[in-house]
């Protein structure tokens, strides 16, 4: 039998290790339970959980990979080579992990987490043992390794170590929990996804110990450790990112319902959302309105000589949110980036204190938003609010001062058309900063200080050791700056949702994924939610793409910083 | 050589994991297993739905019941439990606020009980409020139907600021004023002057709505197949609503009027029932709450409630709606109604007496809110629209009412157009 790739064959011995053959046989049986599993998917009658053909066929073909892997790797393993190997731990992984997530689900654990919590909560106080333990384990460590004490000492730090937390576990429920999950084993799919637990880590195992069989080099071996590490953010990216990232793909083609099976529609949720009619209209003194098809709505009107220019859309409140995030992002950007940069070099200096300002500033991005958007729906409160009573004392100061005669503004923040977008600005700029004065900073401490000696020495003053010095060099943390606080405002959802108190909410305040949001969970409507998620996701790709070219016309490399 | 450190950081490892499967697992396997869920507004509701749990439980030995604490209205309570149908988690047992019963019930998310309360002698509708019983045997096919059951009822009253009308010089509102009453006591109020507001209420569909319903006119038509807005008492309502905005003597809207009443700001707030205990807990002045005031039509209130529904896919049906109308009992109700936070949705005696004792320390004029809701011609219903698409049309009616009382609309462009943009929404 010719190798795939005949080079990188092991010179090995005539036979083949037990592991490996147990390997071949264990992916044999991963095979036939792919196979298994992927036509049982394929063949169920039904919807499949009300998602529809298409998901179905999906899942079955995903089913099958493994299979495909499987057979794939016996035949290298029986070639001796050695990417057979990495085919077949990934394959022993891979079911050491599904069948360890089957058997939470199964055993009731992710359905349970709010019972973990509270058992945490109401028995956190038997850890306290644990730091006491740490403390006599501390002091014992301070003392001469020949006196008794010492050893005395940590064999106390030992027992209330170990007491609290057998404690913790009585009062737990450990006792019940593991008579559940005994009880579980009633259950032949418990016991099912518990061998293959056993045998995909005994494979593995076996499998990993093979690396002098196969001539495994240290790079190779770095390798397939530094995978090993990842694998967990990456099993999670798969099935909890780009799993549902997926679905959401297809559901924008669907009409998508709760609990209905969505039914495949094209690209009507796409039409729907981005059809605009212009139209033309003479007469003025009529409707602008009455110049578009019945299911366009007016969007905006303009006159040029005699002529009035109608601008609808089928889905007003889509360009409207889509408006909004732009204005949003446009006011957002100056007033969060500029004070950042200001804060940033203050904070850069020496001064005494300096590392609590950081954080402080810093508080505000890290703050739960419905909790500040409640202090701040107070500060914009039109009546009671700060804000108001700050202009109105301006008024106050400025009408007494210098005799003029202006009257109390009374601004309603957030219930006025002209000032509500301002203030989610406001708000969502006062979040972002604290973040961005971070990055800036860190930028601002990897500028090397000879070159402002240079510069110095050169006869530049401040202005011009920030013009010629700082800016340039801030450049590459200037363009990630520039680019997270642009994808954060046209992902703005949070201000609007906790800080507008209005129901529906005002169309100025509409934000994109706020609407988005509303389409799927008041109107049911996910399909079309998901098409206008797409959509966003378009027009930040879009944004950020032309962003990049720019950068890079202007002979900055984001990355290299060159 | 033993290694405290490393033992220890096993030991804690093996604990951690122990810890995080045990008390998930702690349940003994029984037959039956209910989840059920309803939305607490405060922890303290959380607590008593919390008791109410283990007191069925104490009495129920053949199944398994578990009360899970749903987030608050503004915690995202909705979007979880939607999610949760989505996903096929949802609990057995869930509460939804009483628009939303008509959309579950088109999309077959619950189940339709009819047939387990035919054969449940002692269950009877006419123990509830009948508007709630009405929406909830609302009929998709003709065939009997019953989607649930009232958790509680509640009403608006106006919370009143009793020391700004005592500085105004003003009677506080009683039984059988009128909205010309009431709009010289928010005048009055309002000249106090400095930041002090007549008259405030919160920026969504009820608060403009009762000065409509109280004017005469309806948002849907009798038979809810059709918008009912677009005539001359809804002009009349809205022109009234706008006049206490227009002229200054209300806190704009939109901005929430609770944080200005409960500042020493505002005379007067149309609120629900529920803002009382809040109130009582936070307000530092003479207040108390008073019947709304008489429109054209008269004194119209809203009933607003939510119901307990059970899962369509629920494994137990039968065991569901025992839950139900376990937790609807009148020994239950009267339990919630001791909160002070709502009204039982049983309309016997004894739970409207249990009501009225709620909260005995405060003062509250807890008669206010059930006499309200006594005489059913002068009650609205919350109405869940079997035949529309109810988000929709609030999106379209909240618009276009906040356009009104924002003034870039009039009241009678409201009335002329209104039907017509929501016409679409409603199944033909």
């Amino acid at each position: 039998m010719t190798s795939l790739i005949e080079g990188r064959k092991v010179n090995a011995p005539t036979g083949l290790p037990i592991a490996i053959v147990a390997n071949i046989l264990w992916n044999l049986a991963v095979a036939l339970g792919s196979v298994i599993l992927g036509l049982t998917i394929l063949g169920m009658e039904g919807n499949f959980y009300e998602l529809g053909r298409p998901v179905q066929m999906f899942a079955g073909a995903v089913a099958l990979i493994p299979a495909l892997a499987a057979a794939i790797s016996i035949v290298l393993l029986l070639q001796k080579h050695y990417n057979g190997r990495y085919v077949a731990l990934i394959i022993d992984f891979g079911t050491l992990a599904l069948s360890v997530i089957a058997l939470l689900h199964l055993w009731g654990v992710f359905i349970g987490f709010d019972a973990i919590a509270r058992a945490l909560y109401d028995n956190v106080i038997w850890l306290l043992g644990v730091p006491l333990a740490y403390f006599l384990y501390w002091i014992a460590g301070r003392l001469s390794d020949d006196t008794g004490i010492r050893r005395v000492l940590e064999q106390i730090a030992l027992l209330i170590g170990m007491g609290s937390l057998i404690l913790l576990l009585f009062f737990g429920g450990i006792l019940n929990a593991v008579g559940y999950i005994l009880s579980r084993y009633s259950d032949p799919l418990v016991i099912l996804f518990t061998v293959v637990l056993i045998l995909s880590a005994a494979m593995f195992v076996a499998m990993l110990r093979l690396g002098s069989y196969f001539h495994e080099t240290p790079t190779q071996s770095e390798a397939w450790q530094g995978w090993l590490m990842l694998s967990p953010n990456i099993i999670g990216f798969l099935l909890f990112f780009a799993g549902p990232l997926l679905l959401s793909f297809y559901l924008s083609f669907t009409n998508d319902t709760v609990g209905r099976v969505p039914e495949i529609i094209g690209l009507r949720n796409y039409g729907e959302i981005i059809s605009l009619q212009v139209k033309t209209q003479t007469d003025l003194t009529l409707n602008p309105q009455n110049a578009l098809d019945g299911n366009y709505e007016l969007l905006a009107d303009f006159t040029i000589g005699s002529t009035r220019y109608v601008l609808g859309a089928r889905d007003k409140l889509f360009w409207y949110s889509l408006r909004n995030t732009f204005l949003y992002c446009l006011l957002l950007l100056p007033l969060s980036v500029l004070p950042a940069l200001l804060l940033s070099l203050i904070l850069n200096s020496q001064l005494p204190g300096m590392k609590i300002y950081r954080a402080a500033y810093f508080l505000p991005s890290v703050a739960a938003v419905v909790g500040t958007a409640l202090i701040w729906r107070w500060l914009y409160d039109p009546v009671i609010g700060f804000i108001n009573y700050g202009v109105g004392g301006i008024v106050t100061w400025l009408n007494s001062s210098f005799g003029m005669s202006l009257a109390d503004p009374k601004i309603e923040w957030l219930t006025n058309e002209g000032t509500v977008l301002l203030a989610l600005v406001l708000m969502g700029a006062w979040q972002v900063i604290g973040f961005n004065t971070v990055l800036f900073l860190a930028g601002l401490q990897q500028v090397p200080k000879i070159l402002y000696e240079a510069a110095y020495v050169d006869g530049a003053g401040t202005w011009k050791r920030f013009r010629f010095v700082t800016l340039p060099l801030l450049a590459p943390t200037t363009f990630f700056v520039l680019i997270t606080t642009i994808i954060t405002g046209l992902q703005v959802f949070n201000e609007p949702y906790a800080l507008i108190f209005q129901r529906p909410m005002p169309l100025n305040a509409t934000t994109a994924v706020y609407y988005l949001y509303n389409r799927g969970f008041f109107r049911f409507e996910f399909g079309y939610a998901s098409a206008v998620a797409w959509l966003l996701f378009a027009v930040i790709f879009t944004v950020t793409l032309i962003q990049f070219r720019v950068q890079q016309r202007s002979g900055f490399d984001a990355y290299s910083g060159g | 050589m033993f290694n405290f450190k490393r033992t220890l950081r096993i030991v804690m490892t093996l604990v951690v994991v122990a810890v995080m499967v045990a008390p998930a697992l702690s349940a003994s396997a029984q037959a039956v297993e209910l989840r059920w869920r309803t939305r607490p507004d405060n922890q303290a509701e959380a607590d008593v739905y919390k008791g109410i749990s283990d007191e069925i439980q104490a009495d129920w030995k053949d199944v398994k019941l578990t009360y899970e604490p749903g987030g608050t209205e503004t915690a995202g309570y909705q979007d979880t439990l939607i999610a949760e149908i989505e996903a096929g988690t949802a609990p057995d047992v869930f509460w939804i606020p009483g628009t939303d019963v008509a959309r579950f019930a088109n999309a077959g998310l619950i189940l339709n009980l009819a047939e387990a309360s035919a054969a449940d002698a002692e269950f009877k509708t006419e123990d509830f409020y009948a508007g709630p019983m009405a929406a909830l045997t609302t009929s998709l096919d003709d065939k009997p139907a019953l989607w649930g059951l009232p958790r509680d009822v509640s009403a608006f009253a106006i919370y009143y600021n009793a020391d700004l009308f005592d500085e105004a010089g003003v009677d506080y509102p009683a039984a059988g004023w009128t909205w010309d009453q009431f709009y010289k006591a928010a005048e009055a109020i309002s000249g106090l002057g400095g930041d002090i507001k007549g008259f405030g209420m919160n920026a969504w569909w009820a608060n403009w709505g009762y000065f409509v319903n109280s004017a005469g006119s309806r948002f849907f038509s009798d038979d809810k197949k059709s918008c009912g807005l677009n005539n001359e008492k809804t002009v009349e309502g809205l022109t009234f609503a706008r006049s206490l905005f227009e002229n200054n003597l209300a806190i704009p809207w939109g901005t929430d009027s609770e944080p200005p009443f409960l500042a020493g700001k505002l005379g007067m707030f149309l609120n629900g029932r529920w803002a009382t205990p809040g109130t009582i807990a936070n307000a530092k002045f003479k207040w108390n709450v008073g019947p709304l005031p008489s429109g054209p039509a008269g004194s119209v209130n809203w009933l607003f409630w939510g119901a307990y529904v059970v899962n369509a896919k629920t494994a137990h049906p039968a065991e569901a709606w025992q839950l139900v109308r376990r937790l609807t009992s009148a020994a239950i109700q009267g339990k919630v109604a001791a909160l002070g936070a709502n009204l039982p949705s049983r309309t016997s005696a004894e739970a409207v007496e249990a009501f009225e004792k709620s909260l005995p320390d405060s003062g509250v004029n807890n008669s206010v809110f059930s006499d309200s809701l006594k005489d059913p011609n002068f009650v609205v219903a919350e109405t869940p629209l079997f035949f529309g698409d109810w988000p929709a049309i609030d999106q379209a009616y909240g618009t276009a009412a906040s356009d009104v009382l924002n003034g870039k609309l009039s009241p009678q462009e409201f009335a002329d157009t209104i039907c017509g943009k929501v016409e679409q929404f409603f199944t033909k």
